[in-house]
C-alpha cells in the first residue's frame, strides 16, 4: 500500500520540483504525451476556437439587426472584400457561410473539445487515481487530428467559394449542389468541411476508445464502480456516445465527400434539377438518407454537449454547499439511461420531412422518456444545494446559474418533441433560443465554472474573485437578453435562416411584441429601440438580442484577463487542496507532475464525503486512510453500460 | 513512469488495456461499416421501379467478377488462418514460426489488394453504359476519350475571380497555345495585353490580375461608401473582372461532359462561368455496344425506343425481343407451374429486358462480360451495318447520361466503390501493422514475448474483423 | 495466467477445422449464386435467397467471431459493449428504414409518379 500526498505547502509552490527528468521544451508542451498537457492544449485551442465562432455570430447579428447598414470596423478588411456587397452590407452567402461555420466552430470545434478534450482529458485520470491515459501517444494523436481539422476548417474560409454555406447540418443536395461552379471541386468550402469534419470524427473517435480504457481499466486500488465520481461517470457515458454515434456521421461525411468528389448519387434523387438544369448524376439516392445519418450522430451530440457540463456541475456543488451529492447511485443509472435513449430518439429533428404517424409516435415517446433521466439529473443537483451552506465563490455562481439555464432550455424543448407543435416551430427562432438556452448559458457556463475550479489545480493560483463576478453577472444578464426574446419571435414565425432578420416578411416581423406606452415599450423607448408612442415590433426584438451579444463579447474581457494574469499575478492557492474537495484530483501535488500521483493513490471511500457526522473536518478526502469514518461505499460492482 | 495492465490483464476486468481498446474500436468499426450496411439496404429498398436506376443483379451483368471476390474471399480467409497461427507460435515462443505466418499473412493481402486493382481497373476502364433521353440503356465501351467534346478554340473568356478557368485543364500540355492575354477592368482605362506561351506563365498572370481586381474592387467599393456616406448617392461600383485570352493558331480542346453546362456549334460554356469560342470539331459518343437495357422503358413503348434509331440494326432489334420473349416464357412456365401469374415487378425486370446483342461478325461478344473486347480488336472487326468499324455513334443530344462503371454510374456502384474502397484501406492498414510486428518485433519478443503476443492478438482481432467484413461484403455486392 | 498451461495442439485442430469450413461455406454462398437449382424462387435476388445467403455468411461470421476472435471465452465487459453495439446498429437499421417506409406523403398527396412523371390521381 502506499500512502497518500501530505498537503504541505512546501510542496505546491514550484512545479518543476515534481519533474523527475528532462525533458525538451517541444516534448513537454508541444509533443506531450501527458494527458494534462494534452488536456491544456485541448482548452486553449478550443477557447481560440470559441472565440472565433462568436465573432463570426457577432457579425451575423449585426446584419440581423441593422440589414440595410454597413457592418462597422470590417468592411475595409481585405478579406470581407469579396463577401460584402458594394455598400459593406452583408451578402446572403457571407449570412450563410457564418450561420454553417458558427455552428460547426462551435459545436465540434469548441464546446465539445473544452468540455470532452479538456476538462476530461485533465480531470478524469486524476479523479480515477491513474498515471495517465491508458494509450497515452493515442492522446496526443487524438489531439493532433482535431488540430488538424480545425485548421482545415479555418483555411477553408480562405478559399475562393468560402466556408462552407449549407448549414451546420450540411444537409444534401444543397451542400452536394453547392459551389459546383468552382472549378476545383476539392477545395471548396463545402468539400474541406467534410474533409474536417472525417478529422474531428476520427479524433473523437481515438479519444473516446482512449477514455473508456482508462475508466474501465486504470481505476486505481478501491476504486469501485460506485465510489467513481459523478464526473467520471458522465465521461464514461460520454465516451460511449462519441463511440457509437460518430462512425455514422463519418460515413455520411465519407458519402456526401464522394457525391461531391466522386459524382455518385448517394443523396440525389433522380431527376434533381438545380438552378434550372437538370443535375448531371445517375439519380435514385435518398436526402433523407443523409439526414438520418447525420442526426444519429447529432442528437447524442447534444448529450455529449451536455454531460461533461452536468458532470462538472456535480463536482462544484457537493464542493461548494459542503454536503454529498444527493442521489448520488439515481444520477450514475440516470445518466446510462440518458445515454441508452440518446441512440433512439434522433427523428423528432425530422418530423416534417413526411414521416408516418407510426414512426412519429415512436419517436415521440422516446423524446418524452428521454426527459426523465435529464430531470433527475437537474433534480439531484438542486436538492443537493438545499440547506447546505452554501460558498458563492465565482464557480460556484456559474453552476448555479445552470440549473435554472438548463432548466429553461431542456423545458422549451418539450413542445419540439411533438410533431405537431413542431410543424410550427421548426427552423424559427424558437429552436434557436431552445438549443442555445441549453448550450450557451448552459454547457458554457458550467464550462466556465470549471475553468475557475480546477484553475488552482493547474497553475497554483486562484483566479480572481472580483473579475470573476464581474464576469459572470453581466453574462447572465445578457445571455438570457440573447436568447428570451429568440423564443418570442419564433412562436411569432421568424424564420432562423433570413439574413435580413425577418425584415422581407412584413407581415410576420411587424406583429406587434408589446404595446405603445406600456412599461415595456416605455423602457425600449428610453434606451431608442423604438420612437415615442410606438409600439415595440417583434422585429425589434433584433436589436435588443443584437445589443446583448456585443456587450456580453465586452464583458468576457474580465475573463480573459483573469485567465492569462491570475497565472502569474494571480492569489497563492492554500495547499493542494484550496477549495476542501473530497475527490482524488485534489490528493495531487500542484500542478500534478508527469505521472500524478506522489505514491500510489488508493480511494477508501465514496466521492462526496462532506460533513460526515463525527469526522473532524467537514471534508474526508477518498483518499485519506481514517478507520473513524466507515466506508459507505459498494462492492465490486459490474458496468451496465 | 508506467501505465499499468500493458501486458497483464487487470484483475477485476479481465482485460489487458490494448484489448479492451481494440474491441471498443472494433465497435465503433460495426457502427461505421453499420452506416454503410444501412445505406445499402435503404437506397436499395427505395429504389422506385420504372424511376429510379434498376439494381444491377444478375450473373450476367459481373459474371466475370464473381470468380474475382470469391478469390478475394479464399486469400482473405487463409490470411485470417494465418494470423490465428501466428499468435500461437507466439503462445509456443516459435520466432520463426511465428515470422512465416506472418509473411504469408502480408502476402495474402498484396495479393487481395492486386485483384482488387484488376476489378477496379476492369469496371472503370473498360465498361461503359449510356443512358439515352428516353431512359433506354446502352451498355458496352466508348471508344477512347469520345465521351469529351471536341473542339478547336481560338478565343477564350473567363472572370478573375475565383479559381482557375476550368478549360485549362482540358488543353494537352503538349501544344497549350500561344495567347494574348487582355484586361481591361475599365472602360477609360487602356487595355492590358499580355503574351502568354505556357501553363505556368498563364496561373501566373491570372493570380497576378487576381491580385490586382479585388485590390481595385476594394478602392472602388471605399469610393462608393465615401460617396454614399457624404452624398447620399453614388456612381454604383463597376470594374469589368473578366479577361480575354486570344490564341495566335486554334488550340484543341477535349472539354470533360462533367465540367461543361452547354456547348454549340461555335463555343463551349464551362460550369465556373468560363466560356471558350471556336469550331466544334465533334461531339459524338463512339461506342461499341454488347447490351441493351429497357428496363426503364414501359413494355408498350419499347418497340419504339429511341435506342434502335441509335443502333440502326434491325438484327439486333430482332434479337432482343427474340430473347426477351424466350425469357418471358420460362418466367410464365415457371410461375403456371405454380398456379401464379407473373407479378408486374418480373415483367419489367432485367431477366427480360436486359439483353445482350451479339452481332452477326462478332458473335464471340458473350464472353466479354467479364472484359471488354480490346480497342484494336473493336476497329478492325468488321460490323454489321455499321460501316467498318463494330462501334455505332451516338449523338450526344441522345443522350441523358453516361460514364464508366465507376461510382458515378450508380447506387450499385457507388455502394460498391464506397464499401470496398474502405475495406480496402482497412486491408492496407492492418496488413501495415502486422508487418511492423514481424519486422521489428523481434527486440519486444527477446524482452517480453508475451507482450508482443499480445499485441499480435490485438492486431489479428483487426485483422479479423476486416475478413468478416468482406464475408458479408462477398454475397451482397457480387452475387445477390 | 493458466491460459499459459494450454495445449495448443488441440487448439491448433480447431483453427485448422474453422479454417476448412469457412472454405466450404464460401463455396456454398458462391454455388447458391452460380448453380440455378439453388436459386430459390423466381430467377433473381428474391427474399428467400437473401436469407440463405445471409444466414451462410453469418454462420462465417459467428465462426471467425467466436473461434478466431476467441469470443467463445471473453469477458462479459465485452459481451456487454458488443450487445449494445449490436443493438444500436439494429436500431439504426431498422429505424431508418421503418421511417423510410412509412411515409405521409402518399396518404395525403393526391399526386402519384408514373413512368419518372408527377401527374394528378385520378
Amino acid at each position: 500500500m502506499s500512502t497518500v500526498t501530505e498537503q504541505t505547502a512546501d510542496s505546491v509552490h514550484e512545479g518543476h520540483d515534481h519533474h523527475d527528468h528532462y525533458e525538451p521544451f517541444w516534448k513537454k508542451y508541444i509533443f506531450s504525451t501527458d494527458h494534462k498537457t494534452i488536456g491544456i492544449q485541448y482548452g486553449f485551442t478550443s477557447l481560440v476556437f470559441l472565440a472565433f465562432g462568436f465573432f463570426l455570430m457577432m457579425v451575423m447579428r449585426w446584419s440581423i439587426a441593422y440589414p440595410d447598414r454597413a457592418v462597422p470596423l470590417l468592411a475595409d478588411w481585405p478579406w470581407f472584400q469579396a463577401w460584402l456587397d458594394d455598400g459593406g452590407k452583408v451578402t446572403g452567402d457571407l449570412y450563410n457561410m457564418f450561420g454553417a461555420m458558427h455552428g460547426t466552430i462551435m459545436v465540434f470545434l469548441g464546446v465539445v473539445p473544452l468540455a470532452f478534450g479538456a476538462f476530461g482529458n485533465y480531470v478524469t485520470p486524476l479523479q480515477i487515481g491513474a498515471v495517465d491515459m491508458a494509450f497515452p501517444r493515442l492522446n496526443m494523436a487524438s489531439y493532433w487530428f482535431f488540430l488538424l481539422g480545425g485548421v482545415l476548417m479555418f483555411v477553408s474560409f480562405f478559399l475562393p467559394s468560402g466556408a462552407a454555406k449549407a448549414g451546420w447540418t450540411n444537409y444534401s443536395p444543397l451542400a452536394t449542389t453547392t459551389d459546383l461552379h468552382y472549378g476545383d471541386l476539392f477545395w471548396t468550402g463545402q468539400t474541406q468541411w467534410l474533409m474536417g469534419m472525417v478529422f474531428l470524427i476520427s479524433s473523437s473517435l481515438l479519444g473516446a476508445v482512449n477514455f473508456i480504457c482508462t475508466i474501465i481499466n486504470l481505476r486505481c486500488q478501491g476504486m469501485t464502480w460506485m465510489r467513481l465520481p459523478f464526473f467520471v461517470w458522465a465521461m464514461l457515458v460520454t465516451g460511449f456516445l462519441l463511440l457509437l454515434a460518430f462512425p455514422p456521421l463519418e460515413v455520411a461525411a465519407i458519402m456526401q465527400l464522394m457525391d461531391r468528389m466522386a459524382g455518385t448519387s448517394f443523396y440525389i434523387p433522380t431527376g434533381l434539377n438545380v438552378s434550372g438544369m437538370a443535375f448531371d448524376a445517375a439519380g435514385g439516392g435518398s436526402p433523407l438518407l443523409y439526414q438520418h445519418l447525420f442526426w444519429f450522430l447529432a442528437h447524442p451530440e447534444v448529450y455529449v454537449l451536455i454531460l461533461p457540463a452536468i458532470a462538472i456541475v456535480s463536482e462544484i456543488i457537493p464542493c461548494n454547499t459542503r454536503k454529498p451529492l444527493w442521489g448520488y447511485k439515481t444520477m450514475v443509472y440516470a445518466v446510462m439511461v440518458l445515454g441508452f435513449l440518446a441512440f433512439i430518439v434522433w427523428a423528432h429533428h425530422m418530423y416534417i420531412t413526411g414521416m408516418g404517424p407510426a414512426i412519429s409516435t415512436f419517436f415521440q415517446t422516446t423524446t418524452v422518456l428521454i426527459s426523465v433521466p435529464s430531470v433527475i439529473l437537474i433534480t439531484s443537483l438542486l436538492i443537493s444545494m438545499w440547506g447546505g451552506s452554501i460558498r458563492f465563490n465565482t464557480p460556484m455562481l456559474f453552476a448555479t446559474a445552470f440549473i435554472p439555464m438548463f432548466g429553461i432550455g431542456g423545458l422549451t424543448g418539450l413542445p419540439l418533441a411533438f410533431s405537431l407543435p413542431d410543424l410550427h416551430l421548426h427552423d424559427t427562432y424558437y429552436v434557436i433560443g431552445h438549443f442555445h438556452y441549453v448550450v450557451a448559458p448552459g454547457t458554457i457556463f458550467a464550462l466556465f465554472a470549471g475553468i475557475y475550479h480546477w484553475y488552482p489545480k493547474m497553475t497554483g493560483r486562484m483566479m480572481s474573485e472580483r473579475l470573476g463576478q464581474l464576469h459572470f453577472w453581466p453574462s447572465l444578464i445578457l445571455m438570457n437578453g440573447i436568447f428570451a426574446p429568440m423564443m418570442f419571435q419564433g412562436m411569432a414565425g421568424f424564420h432562423r435562416r433570413a439574413f435580413d432578420g425577418g425584415k422581407a416578411y412584413e407581415q410576420i416581423s411587424n406583429q406587434v411584441f408589446a404595446e405603445a406606452n406600456g412599461f415595456i415599450a416605455n423602457i425600449c423607448e428610453l434606451l431608442g429601440i423604438v420612437g415615442k408612442n410606438e409600439p415595440v415590433l417583434m422585429i425589434d426584438l433584433n436589436i435588443v438580442t443584437s445589443t446583448s451579444a456585443w456587450l456580453l463579447a465586452v464583458f468576457q474581457v474580465p475573463f480573459i484577463i483573469n485567465l492569462f494574469i491570475s497565472g502569474k499575478f494571480g492569489k497563492k492557492a492554500k495547499g493542494d487542496n484550496p477549495w476542501d474537495a473530497t475527490t482524488l484530483d485534489w490528493a495531487t501535488p500542484t500542478p500534478p507532475p508527469h505521472g500524478n500521483f506522489i505514491g500510489e493513490p488508493v480511494a477508501y471511500r465514496g466521492p462526496y464525503e462532506y460533513s460526515v457526522p463525527g469526522a473532524e473536518t467537514d471534508f474526508t478526502p477518498q483518499g485519506e486512510k481514517d478507520p473513524v469514518i466507515v466506508s459507505t461505499a459498494e462492492g465490486e460492482q459490474e458496468k451496465p453500460a | 513512469m508506467e501505465i499499468p495492465y500493458e501486458v497483464k490483464p487487470r484483475r477485476d476486468t479481465g482485460l489487458y488495456n490494448a484489448k479492451l481498446g481494440v474491441w471498443l474500436f472494433l465497435a465503433s468499426e460495426v457502427m461505421l461499416f453499420g452506416g454503410l450496411f444501412s445505406a445499402y439496404v435503404f437506397l436499395r429498398t427505395g429504389i422506385q421501379d420504372g424511376v429510379d436506376n434498376p439494381w444491377p443483379w444478375g450473373l450476367n451483368v459481373h459474371k466475370g467478377f464473381v470468380w474475382l471476390g470469391f478469390l478475394n474471399t479464399l486469400v482473405l480467409i487463409a490470411s485470417s488462418v494465418g494470423v490465428v497461427f501466428a499468435w500461437v507460435a507466439l503462445k509456443e515462443r516459435n520466432w520463426r514460426k511465428y515470422q512465416i505466418y506472418m509473411y504469408f499473412v502480408v502476402a495474402c493481402a498484396v495479393v487481395f489488394m492486386c485483384v482488387k486493382t484488376v476489378e477496379y481497373n476492369s469496371k472503370l476502364n473498360k465498361h461503359h453504359g449510356i443512358k439515352l433521353v428516353d431512359n433506354s440503356v446502352m451498355e458496352g465501351t466508348i471508344l477512347e476519350k469520345t465521351d469529351r467534346i471536341r473542339f478547336e478554340g481560338n478565343r477564350a473568356v473567363f472572370g478573375l475571380q475565383g479559381a482557375l478557368p476550368a478549360f485549362l485543364k482540358d488543353i494537352s500540355d503538349e501544344d497549350f497555345p500561344a495567347f494574348t492575354a487582355t484586361v481591361q477592368f475599365k472602360d477609360d482605362e487602356d487595355p492590358q495585353v499580355t503574351e502568354i506561351s505556357s501553363e505556368s506563365q498563364f496561373k501566373k498572370w491570372f493570380h497576378q490580375n487576381r491580385r490586382t481586381a479585388s485590390k481595385k474592387l476594394t478602392a472602388e467599393r471605399r469610393r462608393y461608401r465615401a460617396e454614399m456616406e457624404e452624398f447620399g448617392k453614388a456612381a454604383p461600383v463597376s470594374l469589368n473582372t473578366s479577361a480575354t485570352v486570344v490564341a495566335s493558331e486554334p488550340f484543341q480542346v477535349n472539354a470533360k461532359p462533367t465540367k461543361v453546362v452547354g456547348h454549340s456549334d461555335s463555343s463551349v460554356n464551362y460550369r465556373d462561368g468560363s466560356k471558350v469560342e471556336g469550331k466544334l470539331i465533334s461531339d459524338d459518343v463512339k461506342f461499341v455496344m454488347h447490351e441493351v437495357d429497357l428496363q426503364l422503358v414501359l413494355p408498350q413503348k419499347q418497340r419504339d425506343s429511341i435506342i434502335w434509331d441509335v443502333i440502326n440494326d434491325e438484327s439486333a432489334k430482332q434479337q432482343f425481343f427474340a430473347k426477351q420473349q424466350k425469357h418471358y416464357e420460362e418466367m410464365r412456365d415457371y410461375y403456371e407451374a405454380r398456379g401464379e401469374t407473373i407479378p408486374e415487378k418480373m415483367l419489367r425486370g432485367h431477366m427480360l429486358n436486359l439483353q445482350t446483342i451479339d452481332h452477326e461478325d462478332h458473335g464471340d461478344h458473350e464472353e466479354h462480360h467479364g472484359e471488354a473486347p480490346h480497342k484494336s480488336e473493336a476497329k478492325h472487326s468488321a460490323g454489321g451495318g455499321h460501316g467498318d468499324h463494330s462501334y455505332i455513334t451516338v449523338p450526344r443530344d441522345k443522350i441523358k447520361f453516361m460514364g464508366n462503371h465507376g461510382p458515378r454510374y450508380g447506387n450499385y456502384y457507388a455502394l460498391y466503390f464506397t464499401m470496398t474502397a474502405l475495406h480496402g484501406l482497412h486491408v492496407v492498414g492492418g496488413a501495415l501493422v502486422l508487418l511492423f510486428f514481424t519486422v521489428f518485433g523481434k527486440k519486444l519478443y527477446l524482452k517480453n514475448p508475451e507482450h508482443l503476443a499480445n499485441r499480435v492478438e490485438v492486431g489479428g482481432l483487426f485483422w479479423h474483423f476486416v475478413d468478416l467484413i468482406w464475408i458479408f461484403l462477398f454475397p451482397l455486392m457480387y452475387l445477390l | 495466467m493458466a491460459e499459459e498451461t494450454h495445449d495448443w495442439d488441440k487448439h491448433k485442430k480447431t483453427y485448422w477445422a474453422v479454417g476448412i469450413a469457412l472454405f466450404v461455406f464460401t463455396g456454398v454462398t458462391l454455388a447458391l449464386g452460380l448453380v440455378p437449382i439453388l436459386d430459390l424462387g423466381p430467377p433473381g435476388p428474391t427474399p428467400a435467397d437473401f436469407v440463405i445467403g445471409l444466414a451462410v455468411a453469418g454462420t462465417k461470421a459467428t465462426l471467425v467471431s467466436l473461434i478466431f476472435m476467441h469470443l467463445n471465452h471473453e469477458k462479459g465487459l465485452i459481451y456487454k459493449t458488443l450487445l449494445f453495439t449490436f443493438l444500436f446498429f439494429v436500431g439504426l437499421m431498422a429505424l431508418t428504414l421503418f421511417a423510410g417506409a412509412d411515409p405521409i406523403i402518399e396518404q395525403y398527396d393526391t399526386r402519384e409518379t408514373t413512368n419518372g412523371k408527377l401527374v394528378e390521381k385520378p
